[in-house]
């Protein structure tokens, strides 16, 4: 076992890592609460606009903002255009039908990026990363803080958003019951499509930070949803305060047992692991519901 | 009405797919090219060759991940080349290329596609994960002595197959040996969590431990999807003075030696790396904070060497295959391919299984500037013909030569008994 002080960096980095993990959960169980779809494409997205992004900088000699916001962008578009072209006939679907066919998105997408960049190596570095300073032995950058901060953030800001705004009300209320929020005359298609517009820019975000703190590289970022997702089941698609907490503590523990050489292989379970131990640690007495309400 | 929108979301597709089209960085190979500096290969007639064609095949893995069919179509491309000037006594070559998805019934019907209905003579430029393991027995039935590109075990340690590479066990045997070199206190080895790293390791354990160097062996799932805690694990258990070795795909690699140097752990301890590191695109990547400060192994000569065999091996990639990059793979290829037209040249009679497969067989003290030193075939129970390697660094985002050639430890037993089956030829 490493001494504690063996430790320290790893909890930086666990904290980074976490807080996009519940960035991109937040971002899907808002989506998956409004239009009733689980996006497993959601990392997909958020790798092929950091990709583009590296294009528009290595290539085409964007400077690296722009770069950065078509990466956001991009996410949102896509995001949007799916959500159109696939939300009507789906509506009246089963939810594991809409999740099913946003694996095709993502399929589509990764076999895009395989064909298009090919499996090279190569690395984007925000300007951030280069901005660091020591906490004793560790070495904090600006990017793992960002990380972090924004996980937090876009958490609260989205929790009070979808309490004091309008649009936020008919989101809930969508959340609640499509048909009854339809008949009351909330424009359900706008604010489906607002929806996914946010998801999409959120993975975005996700999809540059990832491939920051992770790499570029299409098949790491497409799995990021895997992390994402456990914060999502976690919090029972419900709860964003709880889908933060989960992400965090995902990303500490798997951060935690790299360093313990015993168990360090198997800690890509840990999203699993941690998933499993809460849904049946709720189900004790209860039935586990992921009855389509955001709190 | 229902129409104008089918209409609209295929536009929508049609743009988006342009779009993305058009911000690849790889796919827009120049195509331009000399026709005065037009390479001369083979017998160099500058006569297109006519004849009855002469049938080879190869076998290389593409899927998701894993491509490896730059190494064939490099090899058909100097093929093209030889055809272009005069072919083998006026007969061309064709080569069929097949792909395989590690499916050991697809890889084994492949083989026997190539030698019973495609009826080939000789199996060249072979880049398999699987394939050595599947077909040698099936091969070795047939009386073909294949020249490939080896991954699996069974690619050296067999009477008919012959890679012009060491594959991977033996270059993280070079990479030790060279951290070695750099006085390191201990030495990790971390490679990707799959099948087979057990057999990887044994050259890094026995070296390490002749040395008298203490040994940790880490292994890390892939894709990684922790840089950060997978670069400080390797350094922490490196330790002061300590030395790490990667075995790893290229993007792979950048993703743990980029997370290093965002913590600041790039000057910590010395770093190695496998073949599979020595790419410009990863000394581009990685950029100038890695000067020299990462060890690769490299089995082939730098693609921008001089030397008669590297300036023909670039003008053969730029007039017959723009899309094949410049580097490792293709430069396997080209020698496969060079090794193989030698063959061919020296039969002289009927061009059949046997005689071409003895010709094959028969090449020994093959000379070129992309190896260390000259390559054969035999009759050996064994091949590593290639066992003599180099040492390259990142150097301002190309690789460039630190160390010149130097022997792969004989410490590791194929190596020994190789050297004991060269002496005594």
């Amino acid at each position: 076992m490493p001494d504690w002080q063996n430790f320290e960096p790893f909890i930086v980095s666990g904290l980074a890592l976490g807080g996009v993990y519940s960035l991109s959960g937040v971002g899907m169980v808002v989506l998956y609460r409004t239009t009733g779809v689980l996006n497993l494409a959601f990392g997909a997205v958020g790798a092929m606009g950091a990709f583009i992004a590296w294009s528009l900088i290595n290539t085409f000699g964007w400077p690296a903002v722009l770069a950065y916001l078509a990466c956001v962008g991009f996410g949102a578009a896509v995001s949007l255009i799916y959500g159109m072209l696939a939300g009507p006939p789906l509506a009246g679907r089963d939810p594991l039908v809409k999740a099913a066919a946003t694996i095709g998105l993502a399929l589509i997408l990764l076999g895009s990026m395989s064909w298009i960049w090919s499996d090279k190596a190569r690395s984007m570095v925000l300007p951030t990363t280069n901005w660091r300073y020591s906490v004793g032995q560790v070495l904090i950058n600006w990017t793992q803080i960002i990380a972090l901060a924004l996980g937090v953030l876009i958490t609260l800001t989205t929790a009070v958003f979808l309490r004091l705004t309008g649009l936020g009300t008919a989101m809930r209320a969508l959340a609640n019951d499509r048909e009854i929020t339809a008949a009351l005359g909330v424009p359900v298609r706008r604010v489906e499509a607002t929806t996914w517009v946010v998801s999409g820019a959120l993975s975005g975000v996700a999809g540059l930070l990832m491939s920051n703190l992770v790499g570029l590289d299409a098949a790491t970022l497409t799995f990021l949803v895997i992390s994402s997702l456990a914060a999502a089941l976690i919090a029972r698609l419900r709860s964003l305060v709880v889908t933060l907490a989960a992400g965090i503590v995902i990303g500490l523990v798997n951060a935690l047992v790299t360093p313990i050489f015993s168990i360090s292989p198997y800690r890509d379970m840990t999203p699993f692991v941690l998933a499993a131990v809460a849904l049946l640690f709720l189900a004790r007495h209860q039935q586990v519901s992921f009855a389509r309400r955001i709190t | 009405m229902r129409r104008n929108g089918v209409f609209a979301r295929l536009a929508l597709v049609l743009v988006a797919t342009t779009a993305l089209a058009a911000c690849s960085s790889n796919k827009s190979p120049s195509t331009t090219t000399d026709a005065t500096t037009a390479p001369k290969c083979g017998a160099g007639t500058g006569q297109k060759a006519t004849g009855e064609p002469i049938k080879l095949g190869a076998i290389a893995t593409k899927q998701p991940g894993t491509d490896f069919t730059d190494i064939p179509n490099m090899a058909k491309a100097f093929f093209d080349c030889v055809n272009d000037n005069g072919g083998i006594n006026g007969r061309p070559i064709q080569y069929l290329i097949e792909t395989e998805q590690t499916d050991p019934g697809q890889v084994a019907s492949l083989a026997k596609k190539l030698v019973e209905s495609d009826k080939v003579l000789g199996i060249v430029g072979n880049t398999s994960i699987i394939e050595c393991a599947v077909n040698h027995s099936y091969y070795e039935q047939q009386g073909f002595y294949i020249i490939d590109s080896g991954i699996a075990p069974e690619c050296y340690s067999t009477s008919n197959s012959a890679p012009v590479n060491m594959g991977p066990r033996y270059s993280v045997d070079g990479a030790t040996q060279y951290l070695i070199r750099q006085g390191v206190k201990k030495l990790v080895l971390d490679q990707s969590n799959v099948p087979g790293t057990g057999y990887i390791e044994g050259g890094f354990l026995l070296i390490a431990q002749a040395a008298g160097i203490p040994t940790e062996s880490l292994k890390d799932n892939v894709p990684i999807q922790d840089a950060n805690s997978v670069a400080l694990k390797a350094v922490q258990a490196a330790g002061q003075g300590g030395g790490v070795v990667l075995n790893f795909t290229p993007p792979e690699a950048l993703k743990i030696l980029q997370a290093a140097q965002q913590q600041g752990l790039q000057d910590r301890v010395k770093w190695a790396c496998s073949t599979p590191c020595n790419t410009d695109f990863l000394a581009n990547a990685l950029g100038p904070q890695w000067n020299g400060k990462l060890g690769v192994n490299a089995e082939l000569n730098l693609t921008t060497a001089a030397g008669p065999d590297s300036e023909l091996y670039r003008a053969v990639q730029k007039r017959y295959a723009p899309n094949v990059a410049l580097g490792s793979f293709s430069q396997m290829g080209f020698v496969e391919a060079s090794i193989a037209v030698k063959a061919l040249m020296s039969v002289s009679g009927d061009f059949t299984v046997q005689s071409v497969n003895n010709a094959i067989k028969n090449i020994k003290d093959f000379k070129t500037d992309i190896l260390c030193k000259p390559w054969y075939y035999g009759t050996a129970p064994l091949h590593l013909p290639n066992n003599t390697d180099r040492t390259v660094v990142p150097q301002d985002g190309k690789m460039v030569e630190k160390e010149g050639c130097f022997a792969i430890s004989d410490v590791d037993p194929a190596i020994a008994q190789v050297r004991r089956i060269e002496a005594s030829s």
